[in-house]
């Protein structure tokens, strides 16, 4: 086990070209972190650079407070899981597994010990003797994890590892990946650009956009207090309602929608200036029905049931986004065409800067 | 449905008909080197029905010291496919894998060597050998070295094209798991790269072997020595000042073609497998 401290890392490839821009912040030891962001925001570069597979344009790398930044892959006491699996296929998958044991010069029965161990833990021991071709996805996917157990690394390294695989076996395969590290106890990093992944696995999120971290957290307080329009927008599916709108007032939390609808927002808004184009941020479990008397008259445009619960797509009127609310499953007197009343509780309401930067809640 | 079934047909027809007309020219090569030197001079190959003498295949070796051809030809190719072989498979891996100053330049220098004629070279490269022997006392005419350093050159860069896309198949990240499992960049290639393209390095080494053992042009005009020259060359002496030995010239034919037959139906599948990958992915 190891903590993982990135110090001002960079990493360019040409003179303009930067992938990070500079990165500061320390895994702990043990801690299981989620990289996520959109394609080609540098997450999985990042994931590479501690590997040893990218080398470092700048900055400082230390993996169990040892300077990493010049040493050899196989050296930096890491282990890393590939999206595409990336087991050789000319081995068997005990040779694929003790692959690593070898090249360090282990004796065969330590090799076999500690392959038998990892099989043991994965339930993949009568798989030992076959190629990887005779594998389905899932079960190569337990011999990668298998081949990055057996060398007992220091730092865990998960780049999009579930992204091949179906819906069922990607839910059941994060289940096990949450409970492997809840048994190993090692420092787990994990890229992925699906916010559930990161929302279900991760101990803290780190998330990036365009070569920066935006914002590093527990997966509900990033949830909950996003620092930023960009956050808030990548995590939660579905998204979160974001709506146009101006300052009332001075240092006030209320705005007008361009429709003339006046809401409110339990945030500081002290810095904020009457007239100030914001943007209110709603999350679709937190639009709820209401009366006529207290709520915003909206048109529904789409209603879809998914089992459990059902997504509504409201309109309002001089509003040009569109509003999605999550309500319980079997709600079923909504229909297309109907005109229907809600609110937007002030108490779930976040609000976001011309910039995007978020106003802080007051309420939390 | 009859259609379909008409269309089925015809393409069998098609097929059957394209590797009748392909394999006649061997048919009639094998049935003249069974046929005595008078029937083939009054052109009666099928008269003779299935009476077949197989005294050619004996004479063959007597009449010109086929079995020298037959060892310089073994010779040449074979150190011609090991030496173009492994610079092809490095320059290849080199292209697939490396963006470096002047890659694209390389590639297109391949690409151009392809298109160009290979009898365009002769005078100049005889001249160069020539040269090369008179100045630096390094014989290159009427050498096995100078056939070999010839062909290696003629026959790698195709070959480079072919394992080219075999490696740009293989997926860059087992590479990768091979540098953290402890490999370095060259130890990745040998112990990763190289098992996993044997298919394509094989069906490469097959095809040089197969166009060294056929080729006559440079055989012919680069030596005059029959302690160099090939089975292409040497399969010319059936033709005398004074008779015209097809029926031994067509034995010889039939046995120079065994070596390759046998390395093809023994590589086949490689064969197959490496030049439909290149063919794809290049």
């Amino acid at each position: 086990m190891a903590s993982v401290s990135f110090k001002n890392i960079s990493k360019q490839y040409t003179k303009d070209e930067s992938v990070i821009k500079g990165v500061d912040f320390t895994i702990e030891d043990g801690e299981f972190v989620v990289f996520v962001g959109p394609s080609g925001c540098g997450k999985s570069t990042l994931l590479r650079m501690v590997a040893g597979l990218e080398d470092i344009t700048g900055g400082e790398l230390y993996i169990d407070n040892v300077l990493a930044n010049d040493l050899h892959a196989s050296k930096r006491g890491v282990a890393m899981v590939f999206q595409s699996y990336a087991l050789y296929p000319h081995m068997t998958v005990q040779q694929n597994m003790g692959f690593a044991l070898k090249m360090a010069g282990a004796p065969k029965t330590e090799i076999s010990e500690k392959v038998n161990k990892a099989a043991d833990i994965l339930q993949i021991t009568h798989l030992l003797e076959r190629k990887p071709k005779a594998l389905s996805g899932g079960q190569r996917q337990r011999v990668a994890i298998g081949r990055a157990i057996v060398r007992d690394p220091k730092v865990f390294l998960f780049d999009e590892p579930l992204s091949n695989l179906d819906a069922s076996l990607r839910q059941n395969m994060r289940i096990e990946l949450s409970r492997l590290h809840h048994d190993l106890g090692t420092t787990m990093i994990y890229v992925t650009h699906d916010q559930v992944e990161a929302m279900t696995l991760a101990d803290r999120i780190v998330v990036f956009n365009g070569g920066l971290v935006q914002q590093i957290g527990k997966p509900l307080a990033l949830y909950d207090n996003p620092c930023n329009l960009f956050v808030a927008g990548f995590l939660g599916a579905p998204r979160i309602n974001l709506l146009a709108g101006h300052l009332v007032g001075n240092g006030s939390a209320e705005l007008v929608l361009a429709g003339g609808q006046h809401l409110c927002a339990d945030v500081d808004a002290a810095r904020g200036k009457a007239g100030d184009a914001v943007t209110l941020g709603i999350r679709p479990e937190h639009v709820q029905l209401a009366q006529a008397a207290d709520g915003i008259a909206a048109t529904i445009i789409l209603v879809e049931h998914l089992g459990d619960q059902i997504l509504v797509y409201i309109s309002i009127a001089g509003v040009a986004e569109e509003l999605c609310m999550k309500l319980p499953g079997h709600t079923s007197n909504l229909h297309y065409g109907d005109t229907i009343h809600v609110r937007l509780g002030r108490e779930n309401c976040l609000l976001f800067d011309q910039a995007g930067v978020a106003f802080t809640r007051t309420v939390l | 449905m009859t259609t379909k079934r008409s269309n089925t047909w015809l393409l069998n027809a098609l097929t059957w008909s394209i590797v009748l007309v392909t394999l006649l020219p061997i048919f009639w090569m094998v049935l003249s080197s069974l046929r005595n030197y008078s029937d083939i001079a009054d052109g009666g190959q099928l008269d003779a029905g299935l009476t077949f003498q197989w005294q050619n295949y004996v004479d063959m070796w007597i009449n010109v010291d086929f079995f020298n051809f037959f060892k310089n030809s073994l010779i040449i190719c074979t150190l011609t496919t090991l030496f173009a072989t492994v610079s092809a498979t490095c320059a290849a891996y080199a292209l697939a894998r490396f963006r470096f100053h002047g890659s694209n330049a390389v590639s297109v220098g391949i690409t151009i060597t392809q298109v160009i004629p290979g009898m365009l070279f002769f005078l100049p490269l005889y001249m160069l050998y020539r040269k090369i022997g008179e100045s630096y006392g390094v014989p290159m005419l009427d050498t096995y070295h100078g056939l070999i350093f010839l062909y290696v050159a003629l026959f790698t860069p195709a070959s480079i094209w072919i394992m080219r896309g075999f490696f740009i198949a293989i997926p860059r990240e087992l590479e990768d798991a091979a540098i953290i499992d402890g490999c370095s960049r060259f130890g990745a290639f040998v112990r990763i790269v190289l098992p996993i393209s044997a298919p394509g390095i094989i069906a490469t080494a097959t095809f040089i072997f197969l166009l060294a053992w056929d080729e006559l042009f440079f055989a012919w005009t680069l030596t005059s020595s029959s302690s160099v020259q090939t089975i292409p060359v040497g399969i010319r002496l059936f033709i005398g000042q004074y008779q015209h030995r097809y029926d031994l010239m067509m034995a010889a034919a039939t046995v120079s073609t065994l070596p390759v037959l046998i390395a093809f139906f023994a590589c086949q599948r490689f064969f197959i497998k490496g030049l439909a990958a290149g063919a794809v992915k290049g």
